[in-house]
């Protein structure tokens, strides 16, 4: 068996272990590669940071603790964000299962930033139908959600003065692991409701988000872990998507290297079957 | 500084997990079997809670009780008849909530959903190839790397043209169509390419979280769970593997 056979023919743990190196060894030294801002994560920032202060901020928290490592540093930093801003915050999610999650998240950094629930932000919990709680809201959102996520009224709450439905909202941004996510708010929010949207997704889901950010039917969009570096760097709060940026980088040349090594013996092996005339041409 | 005993509970609980999982790299287990029930348990009891609170006691039973709104019977008599699935001799009632269901979904999502991803993506496609200035010059921007530049117009239109030409069966692929077919499956083979790169990205992202979190429990204060599970976690797959007792998976 000649080398490159042996080496197509390694056991896979090797490359688990390999990977699972690569990705341990950064973030325990970390060297702190340079992040470059994307347009499109500047998008969402750029557009907050000019919202006035006491602007209604629509934060939607639509995944579920799977996509914990991606989604939650995007929500922290949003949120630290927008309390920065004196925003009046509205907190939802469209997920049952990522309902703790959320309101860990929005409790967490809202004690951090020193705000209180129900005057500068309100966590409304989760609510059943999906995409029709948007359209719920948009109508009358006291419907939608009659009571925040610890059952106090919402038609009392001040921070909701004046909001009455999705209209109110001056700017909404989606963190979607899946659907309902950023194009149910899309589709079912903006589009007929008129309030400014912004994006943030799973990588997985970000080459097919890029279609509505370049039609202009979402402003910004965070993709993956990435993004969250990216918007931890812009709001001078490094977290634990910067954290993680060394090891992204150093697992993502490990990948490339093992592509192109693999290749490189497939191509040999074949070549040298061909000389023994084993395989056509 | 002390934490809370329940943090540190989590904490062991969180690691222990995260290692079971992660031993299914080595081989199928019983600690892997055991993590992935509970995963599944614990989530499906989860959202049966929540919902049971958000929906029964918030939504219906206190305005009906508190408010006396008895016209949210109406909703509730058709999701009760999706009940009647299960009495086969009633089961054609469930017909009529699937109905309404159906109608009213189709009928809100079909118009927006045209709208939205049909007819707003064919105006983005279609974009002026040049732009005419203020002084009736025309003007052409190459920049690969701005979205709205007239180069990258051409690009997109040359995509979507060739690709929907790949899709189109009734002509056959042979000469210039063939060439047309060609870039198409191009233009595919790079929208899979970054597509796949985005999922690899986001799989590392999670082995980051978990490990993230890994190194967070292995600190003193938590009790070290990262050190001591991994070593109970190894020495089971240890004794496991010289008894012979783990299977393969069933297929």
């Amino acid at each position: 068996m000649s080398f490159a056979e042996r080496m197509l023919r390694i056991d896979r743990r090797i490359i688990f272990l390999v990977i699972g190196l690569c990705t341990l060894l950064p973030l325990l030294y970390p060297v702190g590669l340079p992040i470059r801002i994307s347009s499109e994560v500047r998008g969402v920032y750029d557009y907050i940071d000019t919202l006035p202060e006491g602007s209604v901020f629509l934060l939607s928290l639509d995944f579920d603790p799977a996509s914990k490592p991606e989604l939650y540093p995007q929500a922290i930093s949003i949120l630290r964000h927008a309390f920065r801003k004196n925003l009046r915050v509205i907190a939802m999610t469209l997920w049952v299962s990522g309902t703790g999650l959320a309101d860990q998240i929005v409790s967490q950094t809202a004690l951090e930033a020193g705000k209180e629930n129900g005057k500068d932000y309100v966590f409304l919990g989760w609510s059943p139908g999906g995409s029709a709680v948007i359209l719920n809201m948009g109508q009358d959102l006291y419907n939608a959600f009659p009571a925040d996520y610890g059952n106090k009224p919402t038609k009392s709450l001040p921070v909701l003065a004046g909001v009455q439905n999705l209209r109110d909202v001056t700017y909404a941004v989606s963190l979607g692991a899946g659907n309902p996510g950023v194009e149910a708010w899309y589709v079912f929010g903006k589009d007929k409701y008129k309030f400014e949207l912004g994006g943030g997704c799973t990588g997985v889901m970000a080459p097919g988000l890029y279609p509505l950010l370049r039609s202009g039917q979402i402003n910004g969009l965070i993709g993956g872990l990435r993004g969250a570096a990216e918007y931890e760097t812009l709001i001078d709060q490094k977290g634990k998507a910067v954290a993680g940026m060394d090891a992204q980088s150093t697992t993502h040349m490990a990948i490339i290297v093992l592509v192109a090594i693999c290749n490189m013996f497939y191509f040999t092996m074949r070549r040298q079957l061909r000389r023994q005339g084993q395989i056509g041409s | 500084m002390d934490l809370p005993f329940e943090v540190i509970l989590g904490g062991w609980i969180a690691t222990g997990l995260t290692l079971f999982i992660l031993s299914f790299l080595y081989e199928d287990n019983p600690l892997f079997k055991l993590a992935e029930h509970l995963y599944v348990g614990v989530s499906l009891g989860y959202t049966i809670v929540k919902t049971y609170d958000t929906v029964v006691m918030t939504l219906i039973l206190r305005p009906i009780l508190d408010k006396g709104e008895w016209s949210l019977l109406i909703p509730v008599c058709i999701g009760a008849l999706m009940l009647t699935r299960y009495v086969p001799k009633a089961a054609w009632l469930s017909r009529y909530a699937f109905a309404f269901i159906v109608g009213v979904g189709a009928g809100l999502a079909i118009p927006r959903t045209i709208s939205s991803f049909i007819l707003k993506q064919i105006e983005d496609t279609v974009r002026p190839l040049l732009a005419i200035t203020p002084d009736g010059g025309v003007t052409f921007t190459y920049s690969l790397l701005d979205p709205a530049s007239h180069l990258n117009g051409i690009i997109i239109l040359v995509g979507v043209v060739s690709v929907l030409f790949y899709f189109f069966f009734s002509v056959e692929h042979a000469g210039p169509g063939k060439m047309i077919a060609r870039a198409g499956i191009v233009f595919l083979m790079i929208s899979f390419g970054a597509a796949f790169g985005y999922t690899v990205m986001a799989r590392m992202s999670l082995l980051i979280g978990r490990l993230t979190d890994l190194i967070e429990f292995s600190d003193a204060s938590y009790g070290r769970p990262t050190l001591w599970l991994f070593l109970l976690t190894v020495a089971t797959l240890i004794v496991l593997t010289r008894r012979g007792s783990t299977h393969p998976p069933k297929q």
